[in-house]
C-alpha cells in the first residue's frame, strides 16, 4: 500500500507503456518457457510473471507443476526451462542449509552466489514472504496460553510434535527448537513434511499438537490455527524471487527491461497479498491464472 | 554411487528406531497385514465367482476401481476421514494418522490381482474336467477343492505374488503420512536435499532387493505348491499331460 509500491508500480506502468509502443520484447526474443513447482504458491507466482512478460510482448511457454524443488532443480540446472520462481531461503539450504539466515535479501545474495556458477541469475525479491511457521490449534493455545514459541519449553511434555523428517540435521528446527529450550528430539513425535498437507490434516485431527505449516498456508485461515510468534527470529526470510538462465538472458534484446518487469512484478506481493491470493486459489478453488491477472489488474501491472 | 555405498556401510544406519533392521521390519509387518487382509476379502469372492460365473462381472469391476485409484490419493483422501473417526470410534488418532491410510492404500492395492487371478484362474479349468467330475458324483465343494483349485493354484499364487510385490514397492508411501518401513529412507532423503540423494538411492535399493527377495520365495512356493500333474515344465505349453487323464491309467 506503500508510497515505494506506487512508485515501482508506476514505473512499470510506464515501462508497459513503451512496450506497447516498441516492445520491452524484440521480435527475435525467444519463448521464455516459465516453470513452478507443483503447489498453488508456486503457480501463481509463476502465472503472475508469465502474465507480465506477455503482456510486455513475450511468447510465454507454461511448464507448471514440475513436481518439487527436489525434481525441479535438476530439470532447471539442465535448461529445460528458463525461469522458475524459488523461495530464497529454502532455495538456498536446497544446496545449503548452513547459509540460510533472517533476512531475504542477504539470503538472496547467498543464494545468487551459489547458482552463478550454474550459470543462473537470482532476480529482486518480493517484500512479502512465506516462512515456516509454528503452528497450533485454537484449542491447545487457548487451554495453554500459548501466543509465541517461547510459552512452548513449559508445556513440551504435554504436547505430541509434527516435525518435518530432517529435522535432526536442520538448524532452523532442531536448532531453533533447542534455543526456545525445548528438549529435543520431544517425547511424542511424528515424522510429517512441513507445509504439507497430511501435517495440517495430522493438527487438524488431532493426532499432535504442534506442526510446522508455511505462514501463508491456507490451511491456517481454513482451520484457524494460531501462528506462534517467532519471538526469538530463529526462521529464515522466505521472499520469493524469480530464478533465471543466462544463457536465456543472453538471447535478449534487452535484458534490463525484461528484469525490470518482473522485478516490478515481485515488488507489490506482500506478505498479506500471498497469504490472500492463496486462500483465493486452495480454499475458494479459483484459478490460478484469474487469480494472478484480477491481482495484476490490481496492481496496475498490466497495460490496458 | 560412492556415497551410497558409504551410506550402507555407516554403522548408524543400522541401529536404532530408525535403522534398516526396523524400517526393514515395519515394511515387511505391513504389507504381509496388507496382503494377508485382502486375501481374505479377495479369494472367496474370487473362488466364488469363479466356480459359479455369477455376479463376475460386478465383483471384477469393484476390484478394478482398486487399481484404477492411484495409491496416494487413497492415502490422502482416507486421511481426514480415519482421522475425523478416530474421537467416534475410540482409536488413537495415531492410527487414524499413519497406519488406517496406508493400510488402507495397500489392501485396495492387493485386493484386485488376487481377485481376478482367483476367477480367471478357475474360469480357465477345461468344463469338460468339471462336468466329468460332476457326472462322477463329487459335489460342488469338492469340485472346488479337488479338481479347480489344483488346477487352478498356479494362477492364483500369481495373482497373490503381484499384490505382494505391489505393496511392497508401494508400501513406501506410508512415509508421507509418517508411518515408517523402507519408504522413510526415500521420504526422508528427498527432503534433505541434494544432500539426501545418497539416503534416497539406498532406501530404493532396499526396496527392490525386499521386493525381488520376496518374489523368488513365493516363485519356489508357487512350484512347490502346484500339483505334480500340473505342473508347467520349462519349454512346455499349457496342457495337462496326458497321461494323468488317460482311461488305461
Amino acid at each position: 500500500m506503500s508510497f515505494k509500491r506506487l512508485v515501482v508500480a508506476g514505473s512499470v506502468f510506464a515501462l508497459l507503456i513503451t512496450a506497447c509502443g516498441g516492445g520491452a520484447a524484440g521480435t527475435d526474443d525467444p519463448t521464455v518457457r516459465i516453470g513452478s513447482d507443483n503447489f498453488y504458491e508456486s503457480r501463481l507466482m509463476a502465472e503472475i510473471y508469465a502474465l507480465v512478460l506477455e503482456d510486455a510482448g513475450y511468447t510465454v511457454e507454461r511448464s507448471f507443476g514440475l513436481g518439487s524443488r527436489q525434481e525441479r532443480a535438476p530439470a532447471f540446472e539442465d535448461g529445460q526451462i528458463d525461469l522458475v520462481p524459488e523461495y530464497v531461503g529454502s532455495g538456498l539450504g536446497y544446496y545449503d542449509a548452513t547459509q540460510i539466515t533472517g533476512d531475504g535479501e542477504t539470503n538472496r545474495e547467498r543464494l545468487a552466489t551459489v547458482l552463478a556458477d550454474k550459470g543462473i541469475t537470482v532476480f529482486g525479491i518480493t517484500p512479502g514472504e512465506d516462512t515456516n511457521a509454528a503452528v497450533v490449534r485454537q484449542a491447545t493455545a487457548d487451554e495453554l496460553g500459548l501466543s509465541s514459541m517461547s510459552d512452548l519449553a513449559a508445556v513440551q511434555a504435554d504436547l505430541r510434535w509434527g516435525l518435518p523428517p530432517d529435522c535432526d540435521e536442520n538448524p532452523l528446527c532442531k536448532g531453533a527448537l533447542e534455543q526456545y529450550g525445548i528438549t529435543y528430539p520431544p517425547a511424542e513425535r511424528e515424522s510429517l513434511a512441513a507445509c504439507d498437507v497430511p501435517i495440517a490434516e495430522a493438527l487438524n485431527g488431532d493426532a499432535i499438537d504442534f506442526a510446522w505449516l508455511c505462514s501463508t498456508q491456507p490451511a491456517i485461515v481454513q482451520y484457524g490455527f494460531v501462528v506462534l510468534e517467532d519471538d526469538l527470529d530463529t526462521q529464515p526470510a522466505e521472499n520469493i524471487a524469480p530464478l533465471v538462465r543466462n544463457d536465456f538472458l543472453e538471447q535478449l534484446s534487452d535484458a534490463d527491461a525484461f528484469q525490470a518487469l518482473l522485478d516490478g512484478a515481485s515488488a507489490g506481493m506482500t506478505t498479506e497479498e500471498l497469504t490472500r491470493l492463496g486462500v483465493e486459489v486452495s480454499v475458494n478453488q479459483r484459478e490460478v491464472d484469474e487469480v494472478a491477472r484480477e491481482w495484476l489488474e490490481a496492481q496496475g501491472l498490466l497495460g490496458d | 554411487m560412492s556415497e551410497v555405498i558409504a551410506w550402507f556401510s555407516d554403522p548408524s544406519n543400522w541401529q536404532g528406531s530408525t535403522g534398516v533392521p526396523v524400517r526393514l521390519w515395519e515394511h515387511v509387518w505391513i504389507s504381509a497385514v496388507s496382503v494377508a487382509v485382502a486375501t481374505v476379502i479377495a479369494l472367496p469372492v474370487g473362488l466364488y465367482t469363479g466356480h459359479t460365473g455369477r455376479f463376475a462381472g460386478v465383483a471384477i469391476n469393484l476390484a478394478n476401481i482398486g487399481r484404477a485409484i492411484p495409491s496416494y490419493a487413497v492415502l490422502v483422501m482416507v486421511l481426514p476421514i480415519s482421522l475425523s473417526l478416530a474421537p467416534v470410534l475410540g482409536y488413537s488418532p495415531n492410527l487414524g494418522l499413519s497406519f488406517i491410510p496406508t493400510f488402507t492404500a495397500m489392501v485396495l492395492l492387493a485386493i484386485p490381482p488376487i481377485l481376478v487371478n482367483a476367477h480367471a484362474g478357475l474360469q480357465a479349468v477345461d468344463r469338460d474336467l468339471i462336468e466329468a467330475a460332476r457326472a462322477m458324483g463329487l459335489k460342488e465343494r469338492e469340485i472346488l477343492g479337488q479338481v479347480e483349485l489344483p488346477i487352478a493354484m498356479t494362477v492364483i499364487v500369481g495373482g497373490f505374488r503381484t499384490a505382494v510385490l505391489n505393496v511392497i514397492a508401494t508400501a513406501t508411501i506410508g512415509a508421507i503420512v509418517s508411518f515408517g518401513g523402507l519408504g522413510r529412507f526415500i521420504i526422508d532423503g528427498r527432503l534433505r536435499g541434494v544432500a539426501g540423494i545418497p539416503e534416497l538411492i539406498s532406501g530404493a535399493i532396499l526396496v527392490t532387493v525386499l521386493a525381488v527377495t520376496v518374489d523368488l520365495l513365493l516363485g519356489g512356493l508357487q512350484r512347490r505348491i502346484t500339483p505334480d500333474g500340473v505342473k508347467i515344465a520349462e519349454g512346455q505349453s499349457f496342457e495337462l499331460p496326458k497321461p494323468a487323464l488317460s482311461p488305461a491309467s
